[in-house]
């Protein structure tokens, strides 16, 4: 209790007309719009924590404003701190926070994208709607529906439109490209061999998760649409909508329920580092390693299928706890299967790090410092292998977690290496969670039938992707949420890219890319748009680039 | 499993060659051999139509409406499962209140006409003794009835006209005029 | 209609995300390695377009992506046919109706007529995501070495 103590100090002492309330694990607290800078920059950097997220609502239903919420996070003392500011409904603006937390820059382009909240101090772009979305429509404000849709032009993109004070010439890398497995547009400024900057045009994949999650769907069905914002860690973010709601409405689910949820959790954790791994060495030319490790990762696939009926999106996670449960058989081949990978695993890994050219190219490419890692809030094997200690099954233990014991590598190189072996370690930490968790699986039901949701309860959810820490963020309603808010780790992730990728040869750059393991869907599930037509400005506040 | 524990040999990297010795010819010919399908494995749905009643609890719970009522004819209701939208949750077999859908584990699904993937129950309408009107579904009147007898006296009224009754049978209790 | 007489020989695939959660795409890399080779069916992923037979499509069409999938499809020469890979490029999904999304490829082939591009052929194969066991009945059935095995179902309810 004394951390939450320090907390309600620390805000009181700024702003002493703040309206707190604590709940759980999270600390609310409502303050006016002009002491914001000075609360965040307390909290950020006095008392060193990381920032999460910022959601923006439309609560003009419930109590005439709109609302911004700004999460942030300790890990040390597990704890969430939410910062609810209110804004004018006629004229909403709101102070930007950005070059005291620049982790903040995209979630406030986001807002006010989709809700039309402008920000003062700061440089403002579209970032998610496409080039031609008409300017006044904002679809997560209330009155606009979900399925509306404005006529569709197709104008055609212009490349290398930057003005041409950039030196370098400009190769773009997509949207199609065979190295990549999803539409991400990168301009990559080089000079001669050596690349000076890099810009970034996603948000191909934006599909209106949020919308459709308050609008036409019920609580339970958005168990499936979140489970498929990611196709290669869907089910994380099946869990982490549960579990928000779960402490939303103060529900408690069955200890086997949790269990479940864990094994599940890190047999997905397995299978995508088991992928990121292929991929990675593919992209270094190393084929016969990716189709050894692919072949691997088929046993894990097909324990994943005998455990929950399908490959992938396993569908499984419900409110209330889970649908299929685990008998003797299933356990006794799951134990089989585990220690087949390992040994393979092990052959594998030991015959790659032989290879000359594998070595060669991951060592010392791709570097990110431990000062920007900090400043940027990156998560993840990225931020582990800077040297940053985070990982949210530690810090926040979620589900099954606080029953077993498990160590969390750290590498201090920053280079592609170092998030290499990150990933390697993490397998064998999986493997031996899933095994102390089978042995210790409790009896019990998997289910809890009867429950009730109240309205207007807010909850933060943390959860450990494979990628890094994913955050959902949720206010219930009637019969489904009132606004559900997703941070995907990538999206944290993907600003970091300008550092990793200035003053180093073209070559490296596919591998740089993949080495923070994008995940572009789970990135872009929501709209941004430039309004010009031109393509999104990164943020010059960090590196004066114009 | 840090780097200085793994020994580095100039010509480790042959190990491969013993690695995909070892392993073999890994492939299931698929169509002329039997796949690797666990029996878990969740494929396409089927409806039996002699228990199906036509309630749409179903397409109530389907994320991605597959499972629709249309409505073929006036006042004739359909279920239309499209298996192009399905999802394969199998959240319609959860909540079906008789038990008519079915999993199966089909996957073997491909076609070059979109119409190949629509199955379609046609149920029998009831029909309002009173103004003729046609609604709802036989079947889905007979559970009614089944799970609670009383009703027995308006399962074949349609809502419009069970409203005027019950106004009417208030108007003769208490007087007045229910506008 | 007929099948078209090229596709008896070995397909080249072009491989188009439009904006799906990349399950049916791993997949789709899964069939090319070890356990269920789909290059024995003489099926191989090509770099650019214009190298390509057909158009492996998955994702419900987004706004965003929609300009780049038309010019992809264009720059394809003819004969050419687009698979619809998984529930989202069949019919949209869960998002078939959003604000974002056009809706599959049924929608996608109206915009195609109204632009004058004329395609062979499209294929479709249910999944969600798609098993690489479906994505190797689906080539099969192109090169036709397997009957199709799906067929509409009307059924009546008796009193």
């Amino acid at each position: 209790m004394d951390a939450i103590s320090k907390y309600i100090e620390t805000i009181k002492a700024v702003e002493p007309r703040a309206d707190i309330h604590v709940s759980d694990d999270t600390v609310y607290a409502t303050v006016s719009s002009s002491k914001l800078r000075d609360l965040a920059k307390a909290i950020y950097w006095d008392m060193d924590c990381f920032f999460r997220t910022c959601a923006g609502s439309d609560e003009r239903s419930i109590n005439g404003f709109y609302a911004l919420y700004h999460i942030f996070g300790d890990d040390h003392n597990g704890l969430n701190i939410v910062l609810k500011v209110y804004a004018d409904p006629n004229n909403p603006t709101l102070p930007s926070i950005v070059d005291i937390v620049p982790a903040a820059d995209w979630c406030e382009m986001e807002a006010r994208d989709l809700l039309g909240i402008e920000f003062s101090g700061r440089k403002q772009y579209r970032l998610i709607l496409p080039p031609y979305w008409p300017k006044d429509l904002y679809p997560l404000r209330k009155e606009v529906s979900y399925d509306v849709k404005p006529q569709v032009i197709i104008s055609s993109e212009k490349v290398g439109f930057w003005d041409r004070t950039s030196a370098g010439v400009a190769i773009p890398i997509g949207p199609y490209h065979p190295a990549l497995h999803e539409p991400e547009y990168f301009e990559l400024y080089v000079e001669g061999e050596r690349v000076v900057d890099v810009r970034y045009r996603g948000f191909h994949v934006h599909r209106g998760i949020e919308k459709l999650g308050e609008s036409k769907l019920t609580y339970q069905q958005v168990n499936f649409v979140a489970e498929r914002i990611c196709g290669i860690c869907g089910f994380e973010h099946s869990v982490c909508y549960a579990q928000a709601i779960e402490k939303a409405a103060g529900i408690e689910i069955p200890e086997r329920a949790k269990f479940i949820r864990s094994i599940v959790l890190e047999v997905e954790r397995i299978h995508s580092h088991l992928l990121w791994i292929g991929v990675a060495v593919h992209l270094l030319g190393y084929d016969t390693g990716f189709m050894h490790t692919w072949r691997i990762r088929e046993h894990v696939m097909i324990i994943a299928e005998m455990l929950t009926g399908s490959r992938k999106t396993y569908g499984i996670n419900l409110i209330g706890g889970v649908r299929k449960d685990i008998n003797e058989e299933k356990k006794q081949r799951v134990l089989d299967v585990l220690k087949i990978v390992e040994k393979e695993f092990t052959e594998l890994v030991k015959t790659m790090v032989d290879v000359p050219q594998i070595m060669k190219r991951l060592k010392g490419t791709g570097i990110l410092p431990r000062e920007d890692a900090r400043k940027l809030s990156v998560v993840g094997p990225t931020a582990r292998g800077s040297g940053l200690d985070r990982d949210v099954r530690r810090d926040l233990p979620y589900a099954a977690y606080s029953y077993v014991d498990f160590n969390v590598p750290v590498y201090d190189d920053g280079d592609n290496l170092s998030r290499f072996l990150v990933r390697v370690d993490e397998v064998y930490e999986s493997i031996s969670i899933i095994r102390q968790l089978l042995d210790q699986l409790p009896q019990g039901p998997i289910m809890i039938e009867e429950f009730d949701i109240p309205e207007g309860r807010m909850a933060v959810s943390v959860v450990e992707a494979p990628r890094g820490e994913d955050i959902h963020f949720v206010i219930t309603g009637r019969g489904k949420p009132y606004r559900w808010k997703v941070r995907a780790p990538t999206y944290q992730n993907i600003p970091a890219l300008r550092v990793m990728l200035r003053d180093q040869p073209l070559a490296d750059a596919p591998l740089t890319i993949a080495s923070i393991d994008p995940c572009f869907s789970c990135t872009d599930r929501v709209f941004i748009v430039d309004k010009n037509g031109y393509k999104k400005r990164l943020d010059p506040i960090l590196y004066r680039w114009r | 499993m840090s780097l200085k524990d793994m020994r580095r040999s100039r010509l480790g990297f042959l190990r491969a060659l013993v690695i995909a010795g070892r392993s073999g010819r890994v492939t299931r010919r698929y169509p002329y051999e039997e796949p690797l399908v666990t029996s878990d494995f969740r494929g396409k749905i089927d409806i039996d139509e002699t228990k199906c009643i036509g309630c749409g609890a179903c397409v109530n719970a389907c994320p991605p409406n597959a499972l629709e009522l249309i409505n073929t004819r006036d006042g004739y209701v359909s279920l239309r499962y499209f298996v192009g939208r399905c999802i394969f949750c199998w959240r319609c077999i959860d909540v079906c209140p008789t038990g008519a859908i079915k999993g199966t584990r089909e996957f073997e699904l491909a076609t070059n006409d979109i119409s190949d993937l629509y199955d379609i129950i046609v149920h029998e309408p009831n029909r309002c003794r009173e103004c003729g009107k046609l609604f709802s579904t036989k079947r889905m009147g007979d559970y009614v009835v089944t799970k609670s007898p009383l009703v027995e006296n308006y399962v074949d009224l349609d809502p419009d006209c069970r409203r005027n009754r019950f106004l009417k049978a208030i108007e003769n209790r208490f007087g007045g005029r229910v506008g | 209609m007929g099948k078209p007489k090229f596709l008896g020989k070995s397909i080249w695939v072009f491989h188009l995300n439009t904006g799906s959660c990349n399950g049916c795409d791993i997949e789709v890399l899964d069939v090319l390695t070890p356990y269920h080779d789909a290059e024995r069916f003489g099926v191989k992923l090509v770099v650019s377009p214009r190298h390509a037979d057909a158009a492996l499509l998955t994702g419900p069409i987004t706004l965003e992506s929609l300009p780049k999938v038309l010019r992809a499809i264009e720059a394809m020469p003819r004969p050419r046919i687009i698979i619809a890979l998984g529930s989202c490029a069949c019919g949209g999904n869960i998002w078939h109706s959003s604000y974002s999304v056009i809706g599959g490829v049924p929608e996608l082939l109206k915009i195609l007529k109204e632009r004058g591009i004329e395609v062979d052929g499209v294929y479709y194969v249910p999944g969600c995501p798609v098993r690489p066991e479906s994505i190797v009945y689906a080539v099969g059935l192109i090169k036709g070495l397997v009957p199709k095995k799906i067929k509409p179902k009307v059924k009546k309810v008796g009193r």
